[in-house]
């Protein structure tokens, strides 16, 4: 039994396509990810945008706009909201548009005018601070009229000047900048590009079913010569399937260890702070994976071509439906067809990751343990009651 | 036509892979063209929300809510925290907003009830963080003014509903071109992974030890096979880039009619050469079939990750772009991203695009020179 433990364990690791496929490609297609992904969730922040203003005589004898646009490019402010160009003619801001340089420009009439190449959430952001600012207007005018009515109804002494309206102005500002109470709540840990390196342990986990496989094609007499030869050997088949399929899961958490060492100290992926979990769920993610393959060995009586191709596809039909090649694919399947993701092997593995990473609780991650087991158990079960008693007088 | 038919014979075993190809870029194409606005006149963009009420849809808490709605997408989320902290995660809503109980009583006896959220914490979330703040300031400030909650509806709706004036310049219809170079991105991994696929495995079945034997005796000339392989192999690549254009034309329509189309046509046609020429290279080069699909993988996937087939350019770090200079794709696609911002085709403008193009040329002439190079040397067996 030892024996054919050490030589499938020796013969795996000669067959350098099977290598390539449950070794390396992984980690290659992590670094393609990380190269790809690294930068988006923050090109996905609010940046700081440049914009233009024509510096008319409007502009200039407005305080509230010339006041807010100071106050949001302060490069002292944490996060200035802009970069302003002051121009002092349209054309001059038309040419800076058309150059891309700026984002849009604004030019007070009587009302505000604001011109932007496209539409774009940049833009948009922009019309909404200029709207937001005309409402000041808005605001202080109606301000003005209260408190006009409150200081003739109330007889007061204070004489009406320039100290006044500019007394006034501080209040409301004053008070609409602490009028709101939002507080945030969200859970930490939002970085959603995590997913594609959790579906990326979830393909390795799946493609070591080829070890697997080609562990069990060696014993099978159906499939090769040693097959033959080890089927007339005098030792039950039982320990020699054993011991095969522990040597692929072997050479298969060799593979996963290093993905999980190349993830996390090249790549930096984060998988939360639960290592027993993790550990736990590498171990059943990768027995899930072992038996599909052995499950596909013994059931199905083709090529061994034809079954590394069915473990490839079933592989990344799943890793497509977890998010692979779309994060939002997974949830989209999670929110429409829950079914279908608890039935695939490669979801139950990203969704455990996911779990860890993004909530506090174990529930979750449990269900997912619990749903690879029974996913492994039913596939080893599938497998003996085909493996077993076969005999040939002739083959 | 001996090559012809042997080639057709080979082509057909391995369909199922161009066709394969074929429907994940009809997929993801068709997911990212999937809504066609017009794009000429300004478009707010809409931030997804959610809104959790916890209070009764009344007064002040019925207005914020109508507020709200009206300017963001609606998300239909299930009920429970596990839906919510997913539609999160997953950027389906940007901003949940939690409107708590008693929310519109503690508002009217001047108590400024605290609201919980969730965000995102992208730009969206921004954009909707910039309306709930700018709601609540407003309707605030009225009731401090008025005390009475009638008025102070009336009066923050009016205030709301300002609008500021707000022209587009650029008279291209900038949404509907996003869409074709984002399809003509994608093109790139398909025509680079078909080429590559097809080409080596044609290759290699000639390259068999009893075929390349008997071909060798032969009565056809050397140069004639290869040249014959050359025609059927540049027959499949061209008759795979038509069937991409006609695809696009399906998906995207008449864009593709215009001045940009065209040149995203002759642009694709550039990069179908380069690949069909580097795919010769690597068919050449390459001995062993198994190591095949494995090739294609590292480099299709490659050149599309670290070019910007599957995330848009802009997105990607610029040590990753100074690489992806060496490789042809980058050309390409820069070419696909210029073109979607060219108004006026004049010298000026074109003169990038046809740099670009130039280079994907120059990549093609000297992958056909190292092929020759290599397959003189091999032409012999032992």
């Amino acid at each position: 039994m030892l024996h054919n433990f050490k030589y499938t364990f020796i013969t795996l690791f000669k067959n350098k396509a099977l290598i390539f496929w449950t070794f390396a490609f992984p980690i290659l297609l992590g670094t393609f990810f990380q190269m790809a992904f690294q930068d988006i969730e923050n090109s996905e922040k609010l940046h700081k945008m440049e914009i233009a203003i024509v510096e008319n005589e409007r502009y200039q004898n407005s305080p509230i706009w010339k006041e807010t646009f100071a106050s949001l490019s302060n490069e002292n402010n944490p996060n200035p909201l802009f970069d302003i160009f002051f121009v002092k003619e349209e054309n001059e801001a038309t040419e800076l548009l058309k150059k891309d340089e700026v984002v849009g420009y604004l030019k007070l009439e009587d009302t505000p005018k604001i011109v932007v190449q496209k539409s774009g959430i940049y833009q948009t952001i922009f019309k909404s601070v200029v709207e937001e600012i005309q409402e000041q207007e808005i605001l202080y005018n109606a301000w003005v009229q209260k408190n006009l009515e409150d200081h003739f109804s109330g007889n007061s002494q204070t004489p009406i000047d320039a100290t006044w309206y500019q007394n006034l102005y501080q209040e409301m500002i004053e008070q609409l900048n602490t009028e709101t109470k939002v507080q945030d709540i969200t859970r930490s840990h939002l970085s959603y590009t995590m997913i594609e390196f959790y579906t990326l342990i979830a393909m390795a986990a799946l493609y070591g079913g080829i070890l697997g496989m080609t562990a069990i094609n060696q014993v099978l007499a159906n499939m090769s010569e040693k097959g033959k030869r080890m089927a007339m050997s005098p030792i039950s088949k039982g320990k020699l399937v054993f011991s095969s399929v522990m040597a692929s899961y072997f050479v298969q958490l060799i593979g996963i260890t290093l993905l999980f060492f190349y993830t996390i100290f090249v790549l930096k992926v984060d998988y939360g702070n639960h290592l027993f979990q993790v550990v736990l769920l590498a171990l059943v993610g990768s027995f899930a994976g072992l038996s599909l393959g052995v499950a596909t060995a013994s059931i199905l009586k083709v090529s061994e071509n034809t079954k590394i191709g069915v473990i490839l596809a079933i592989t990344m039909l799943g890793c497509f439906l977890s998010g692979m090649m779309g994060i939002t694919m997974k949830y989209i399947i999670d929110k429409n067809i829950p079914m279908i993701n608890k039935i695939n092997p490669a979801s139950m593995i990203t969704d455990g990751f996911y779990a860890l990473y993004y909530y506090d609780t174990f529930d979750r991650f449990y269900n997912n343990i619990v749903s690879l087991l029974l996913f492994s158990f039913l596939m080893l079960a599938l497998s003996i009651i085909y493996l077993r008693r076969q005999k040939y007088d002739s083959i | 036509m001996t090559v012809f038919k042997a080639f057709l014979k080979v082509l057909n075993r391995y369909k199922g892979t161009v066709i394969l190809y074929t429907v994940i870029l009809v997929f993801f194409a068709g997911f990212s063209l999937k809504n066609n606005e017009n794009g000429t006149s300004f478009v707010a963009s809409k931030p997804s929300i959610l809104i959790v009420n916890h209070d009764q849809e009344e007064g002040i808490t019925q207005n914020l809510v109508q507020y709200i709605e009206k300017n963001s997408e609606q998300v239909n989320i299930k009920d429970g925290e596990y839906a919510e902290d997913d539609a999160i995660f997953y950027r389906d809503a940007n901003y949940i907003i939690y409107i708590p109980k008693n929310f519109r009583d503690d508002f009217l006896q001047g108590k400024n009830p605290s609201i919980d959220i969730k965000s995102t914490g992208d730009y969206q979330a921004s954009l909707a963080e910039m309306l709930l703040n700018r709601y609540l300031r407003v309707a605030n400030f009225y009731f401090k003014i008025t005390n009475s909650e009638e008025e102070t509806i009336q009066l923050t709706e009016n205030t709301l509903a300002e609008q500021v004036e707000i022209n587009v310049t650029s008279k291209l219809d900038v949404n509907r071109l996003e869409k074709v170079a984002t399809y003509y991105n994608f093109t790139n991994y398909c025509i680079l992974a078909g080429c590559i696929y097809i080409v080596c495995f044609i290759l290699s079945s000639f390259k068999e030890y009893g075929v390349k034997k008997r071909t060798i005796i032969s009565s056809t000339p050397y140069a004639k096979l290869n040249r014959n392989l050359l025609l059927s192999n540049s027959l499949f690549a061209i008759a795979l880039w038509i069937f991409y254009v006609l695809i696009s034309i399906f998906l995207i329509g008449d864009v593709m009619f215009s001045m940009h189309g065209l040149f995203y046509i002759i642009n694709s046609f550039l990069f179908t050469l380069c690949a069909l020429t580097f795919a010769f290279l690597i068919g050449n080069l390459l001995q062993n079939k198994n190591a095949i699909s494995g090739l294609v993988n590292v480099i299709a996937l490659g050149s599309s990750f670290l070019c910007g087939s599957f995330v848009p350019m802009e997105w990607l770090p610029s040590s990753v772009l100074t690489i992806a200079h060496t490789l042809p794709s980058y050309w390409y696609i820069k070419t696909n991203e210029c073109l979607k911002i060219v108004e006026v085709f004049d010298m000026e403008t074109l003169k990038p695009i046809l740099f670009n193009m130039g280079i994907l040329l120059c990549f093609s002439i000297v992958f056909v020179l190292i092929t020759n190079i290599i397959s003189s040397r091999k032409r012999k067996i032992g």
